[in-house]
């Protein structure tokens, strides 16, 4: 019973890894709290949904939402917070925030739109429902699928980050955009392709979760934003190997807390630890965080 | 006018309660402090308030004058910690406050009702006292924002190591603007209470901080005339674009982003130190010709 909560958990928490990995990439890079990364993991099961239904694959329904959500993020990145740069610090990060927010209720509102406030579920049979057993434990062919899918996308991204030419000019970018530029290194593209990046994880993880619970609805994109949240300050804000850690300890302890818990203490207690982590080590349990949490703005 | 308000009152006591969200809002971000706070100040008020009045029996004068010291209070132990973070921090930790403040009001159900909220409140609270309350806020705003500890918002808001070099205490005078956004916040939200007969936990969640941020966004951070424009904007626009009112919540967002880009610091803002700037260059050249000059 206990290790097969730790075995769900495990799973829902890669889940959140790559949602929030999307998140704290952007943030690493740009110093942005996206907002709107909710309302884009919504948009990509709404996309493979509708791709689904007007009979396309299952992978093919993935891709495109993967391309699109993709899209959406770099739109948002190059005609709201690109905008903002020349304004002063102060006035870009409260912009940046309203930007987004503003852009989450577009979407979100096209959403609603699109399904009539109806909560969609994949036609019966989108993925073959298969289980295992062994060990004790009984695990779905989709929560298999979800782990493989899960490390081999972390593992590119860690490897295109540390490994690639790219992955070098993204982190020196994310240190310091200014003396990158004088390196002759276009910011602009680095931004580009990592809000890509972001919305292409964020969209996966969204198809993964409408395929997990079987349930569409505009408003998804919010628990999930606010788990991001509780992620990326227990891993450490543009912290991302300590991102990954965190999802799979959130993941395992909310699977705990809804087995043993009396309902509605999970969110209490994982807010509260938040509150308590921010006040205590507001760079994250690893430390390493990126922006200054202390007195003193940049 | 009289007759134009009692035809649209609702309309109006819903901007009146607007503009007292948007105020403590304002207030906090006034003072360079990323707090998202005010929404779980607002909980606290009106479940307080409402609480002390319909299950403890107390006079609504006093629930509501309780409401606002519980919404001071909760703000006042909230920048111990708060106080020391900045920006993006910030933003998160208020945020995470806020849902914490949801989540406890949906467990709590004994005291909130849970998810059904408090009902059955009687209605004690109208126009009249809605008016008196944003009037005397905005009386005491203006007052603190000529004095001193006004002037140290301002400095903190531009630069914080400047405003420390001339002697502006940040601890202080961040402390001072959570407290005045708690105390402001708990007294919209018990009016609030005692006005609309219930309070549900999803009133002080997420849609409130768009509309109050939104409201602020429009209006701007530094003046008072902000608020009042952003709220009167943000409320009066689906009544004007009933034809628009089924993508009322795309035209916020998009109008929301296009201010934002062009305007960051806030229509009223711009606008203010537009004028400034006109009288200012209006009257340089006087200045600086010589008695008996030109003709």
């Amino acid at each position: 019973m206990l290790t097969q909560q730790i075995l769900n958990g495990l799973i829902s928490g890669a889940i959140y890894a790559l949602f929030a990995l999307g998140f704290n990439l952007i943030f690493g890079v740009q110093k942005v709290l996206n907002l709107a990364h909710g309302a884009i993991f919504m948009s990509g099961a709404f996309i493979a949904y509708y791709g689904v239904i007007g009979g396309l694959p299952l992978g093919l329904a993935l891709l495109i939402a993967m391309v699109s959500c993709g899209c959406v993020s770099v739109l948002l990145d190059r005609f709201g917070f690109q905008l903002l740069r020349k304004y002063s610090h102060a006035d870009a990060e409260f912009g940046a925030m309203v930007i987004s927010i503003g852009a989450g209720q577009v979407l979100t509102s096209l959403a609603q739109k699109a399904s009539d406030t109806k909560v969609l579920s994949f036609p019966f049979g989108t993925f073959p429902v298969e289980f295992f057993r062994g060990l004790g434990l009984r695990i779905s062919l989709l929560q298999i699928t979800i782990a493989l899918l899960v490390v081999v996308l972390v593992a590119l991204l860690a490897y295109f980050l540390q490994r690639t030419s790219f992955g070098r000019q993204v982190r020196a970018v994310a240190i310091n955009p200014r003396a990158s530029a004088l390196l002759g290194i276009n910011s602009r593209s680095v931004f580009s392709i990592t809000f890509f990046i972001a919305g292409a994880m964020a969209a996966i993880a969204g198809v993964m979760i409408a395929l997990s619970f079987n349930s569409i609805q505009f408003m998804m994109g919010e628990p999930y934003m606010l788990k991001a949240f509780v992620v990326v300050v227990l891993g450490g804000l543009g912290n991302l190997a300590g991102a990954v850690v965190a999802s799979l300890l959130l993941g395992i302890a909310q699977a705990m807390a809804a087995a043993y818990l009396p309902p509605g203490m999970a969110d209490i207690l994982i807010f509260a630890t938040l509150f308590v982590v921010l006040i205590f080590k507001p760079n994250g349990l690893f430390g390493g965080g990126l922006a200054p949490a202390g007195v003193g703005r940049q | 006018m009289m007759e134009f308000l009692r035809a649209n009152q609702p309309v109006f006591d819903f901007f009146l309660l607007t503009l007292g969200f948007a105020y403590s809002q304002q207030v906090v971000l006034r003072a360079g402090v990323f707090s998202l706070a005010s929404a779980a100040f607002s909980c606290l008020g009106a479940y307080g308030c409402a609480y002390l009045v319909v299950k403890a029996g107390l006079p609504v004068a006093a629930g509501v004058g309780l409401g606002t010291l519980i919404g001071g209070l909760a703000s006042y132990l909230v920048s111990l910690p708060l106080a020391r973070l900045r920006g993006v921090y910030q933003a998160i930790a208020t945020l995470a406050l806020v849902e914490l403040m949801v989540a406890l009001a949906l467990y709590a159900e004994p005291i909130t009702g849970g998810a059904v909220g408090f009902n059955n409140i009687p209605k004690h609270v109208g126009t009249t006292e809605l008016l008196i309350a944003v009037l005397v806020v905005i009386y005491l705003l203006h007052a603190q924002s000529i004095s001193r500890i006004g002037r140290g918002f301002d400095a903190l808001r531009q630069d914080e190591y400047v405003a420390a070099s001339l002697g502006v205490s940040s601890r202080r005078e961040h402390t001072l603007a959570f407290i005045s956004s708690g105390l402001i916040g708990g007294l919209f939200g018990a009016l609030q209470s005692m006005y609309a007969y219930n309070v549900e936990p999803n009133q002080y969640g997420f849609g409130y901080m768009v509309t109050t941020l939104a409201a602020i966004v429009l209006g701007g951070r530094r003046s008072l005339l902000g608020p009042i424009l952003g709220s009167a904007i943000m409320i009066l626009l689906p009544e004007v674009a009933r034809p628009l009112a089924e993508y009322r919540q795309i035209v916020v967002g998009v109008i929301l982003m296009i201010v934002v880009v062009l305007t960051p610091q806030g229509l009223a803002d711009t606008f203010l130190a537009w004028l400034q700037h006109r009288r200012a260059r209006a009257l340089a050249p006087m200045a600086t010709q010589p008695p008996g000059g030109r003709a």
